[in-house]
């Protein structure tokens, strides 16, 4: 925790903002239940109100409260994004540790393996998973974590080949180290902040290929997030010609905005400060 | 060379097996089976089919066969371009994505000029004022938005240029029960409906293309012989566009064909924005009508353009750039 203190007072202006922004976010994730003064599942009011002191970002079409389906996004957002963020992570530097280390024909069939998926198409792969395993929270971590690990993985390897390369290493081999001690004691201190950048990184990934995905209608549909709640709007019948989506198109797009953009800017100064571009 | 080629093709080759195996074992880990699907109808109509019928069914398509040879056959059937047969649109997938592709390669390579272009040059700009005000500003703005998503920037556009100011339309690729009077009507029709799909699928891979302009331009401002024509007293727009930026076009150059391969993509979300009758708005319909031979197939179709443009990609890089032997 001082550390993350220190570390923001250390950030530029824009950082400090984009902390602030991700940290009001969170907490709207966590406590949006409290903060809502409707349910977002319920409907509270006429359909389509606009904003008004009642309801602060008005209604959609079956009247449930804007406000508190921004709120419970916010949650499944985050839901989401970690969950993905942590699969990824977890798989992906697993993979690019034992590439890394091990070397030889393990490092050649993960690696060939790795440049296979990243070469698929990511938006259509996706899709086609999601159509064919159904939409629910879980699924789409799923569907989503298995194109976010590729990136991770070569990122990883590298910085262990270099490793690898040290003379302490080679010594430390020599005495008869084993992988379990070279690691924690060589290799989990320097590999620590490119996951951490990775993970970051992979949460902001996440939020955008969710919002895709659910905005195509692929999300689930019991747990609204900004993306449906998108797709929701531009379902309607004529919300084009009505002012309708100065309030029910805008807030989740502003929301989606915010959040991609805050945590890519907090990626970016840790960027900086690693002195480590992705 | 064509050894290198040769190695580099068959990796690709091997992708495009896994992703035909993909596209075959995917519908069969699924729970159930297709006549199980089509039997419980989402849409009201209820269809039950008798074990005699399944059976039959099953025989007829092949499905009673032991999964090797059903793989076998379903490669087979790839190759020849028999790609199944559509529930929803009565017809063959091969000839549905026939009739749709040219709409989404028509935006695709639009925007990849137009990002391209645009990206280029103020990438020069930039390296050119490296540092100063115009680059900063210009530097932080492409960092934004190649951070927000292209479609939100999709939505963006269609509210603003479309709903409020009314330029463009909303919706399609052209207007429907319209008699065009001349070819020439046609044609600014369809660019009239094209304009912001392209605009708005550029923004995918603009941020690339500056952010590499912008690089190559600040390497080979710093060489010897852009000094001397500074010294020289050359305007400006000679030095930048003459002598700096033909040398740095060659990484960009072998970026384009990576960033066909990211547009093709990203084309599903932008066409669906604006409802652009191309592949993407059709892998929509087909996924809400649970359509799987037909996205399957479209997936397919889109997997073998992206491992095209990355193999031509990885040659061209190898072939402008001789360092790389």
């Amino acid at each position: 925790m001082k550390k993350i203190i220190i570390y923001i007072r250390s950030a530029s202006p824009i950082g400090k903002a984009a902390f602030l922004l991700l940290t009001a976010i969170i907490i709207l994730s966590i406590f949006g239940s409290q903060l809502s003064r409707y349910p977002h599942d319920l409907s509270s009011g006429k359909s389509l109100e606009a904003p008004s002191k009642d309801h602060k970002l008005g209604t959609d079409d079956l009247g449930i409260d804007l406000w508190a389906q921004i709120c419970n996004g916010a949650r499944i957002s985050m839901i989401i994004s970690l969950g993905v963020a942590t699969l990824a992570c977890g798989i992906g530097s697993f993979i690019g540790i034992i590439s890394g280390y091990k070397g030889g024909i393990i490092d050649y069939i993960l690696m060939r393996f790795t440049d296979m998926v990243i070469v698929l198409p990511q938006l259509p792969t996706m899709i086609v998973l999601g159509a064919f395993f159904g939409p629910s929270i879980k699924n789409i971590i799923i569907v989503l974590s298995l194109f976010s690990w590729t990136r991770i993985a070569r990122i990883t390897r590298a910085k262990l080949l270099t490793i690898m390369e040290q003379d302490y290493i080679k010594i430390a081999k020599g005495y008869g180290a084993s992988f379990k001690y070279i690691y924690l004691n060589h290799i989990q201190s320097q590999i620590l902040p490119i996951i951490v950048l990775c993970f970051i990184k992979t949460t902001g990934k996440a939020i955008v290929a969710e919002a895709s995905l659910s905005f195509l209608g692929l999300g689930d549909p019991t747990s609204k997030s900004w993306g449906l709640i998108l797709n929701r709007a531009m379902d309607f019948n004529g919300i084009y010609f009505t002012p309708y989506w100065k309030w029910w198109v805008a807030s989740p797009l502003i929301a989606i905005v915010l959040l991609v953009v805050s945590i890519s800017l907090i990626g970016r100064e840790l960027e900086n400060k690693y002195d480590f571009k992705m | 060379m064509s050894k290198n080629i040769f190695k580099i093709s068959v990796g690709y080759v091997i992708t495009f097996l896994f992703i035909i195996t993909i596209n075959f074992f995917i519908p069969r880990f699924m729970p159930g089976d297709p006549f199980t699907y089509l039997s419980s109808d989402e849409s009201g109509m209820n269809v039950t089919y008798s074990d005699e019928e399944m059976q039959k069914y099953k025989e007829y398509y092949g499905l009673n066969k032991p999964l090797g040879i059903q793989f076998v056959n379903y490669i087979r059937n790839v190759l020849k371009g028999n790609l199944g047969y559509s529930i929803i649109l009565n017809d063959e997938v091969s000839k549905i994505i026939i009739s749709r592709i040219t709409w989404t390669l028509g935006i695709v390579i639009i925007s990849i000029i137009i990002s391209c272009f645009f990206g280029t040059l103020l990438g020069a700009v930039s390296a050119y004022n490296r540092n100063g005000l115009i680059d900063k500003i210009i530097y932080s703005v492409f960092m934004i938005i190649s951070e927000v998503p292209a479609f939100i920037i999709a939505l963006i556009f269609l509210f603003y240029f479309a709903a409020y100011l009314d330029i463009f339309p909303l919706s399609g690729g052209f207007k429907p029960f319209v008699e065009y009077e001349s070819s020439f009507e046609n044609i600014t029709d369809i660019i009239h409906h094209g304009v912001l799909p392209a605009v708005s699928l550029s923004f995918i891979n603009i941020g690339n293309f500056y952010i590499l302009s912008r690089n190559s331009m600040i390497d080979i401002l710093q060489k010897d012989y852009i000094i001397t024509a500074n010294a020289k007293g050359l305007n400006k727009s000679r030095i930048i566009l003459r002598h700096a930026l033909r040398n740095a076009i060659l990484p960009i150059v072998t970026r384009i064909f990576l960033s066909l391969g990211t547009a093709i993509g990203g084309a599903v979300l932008i066409e669906n924005v604006f409802k652009y009758p191309g592949l993407g708005t059709l892998m929509r319909e087909a996924v809400f009508f649970r359509d799987y031979p037909l996205i399957q197939g479209i997936f397919l179709i889109m997997a073998v353009m992206v491992i095209i443009m990355n193999l031509t990609a990885d040659i061209v890089y190898k072939k402008l750039d001789p360092r790389l032997k």
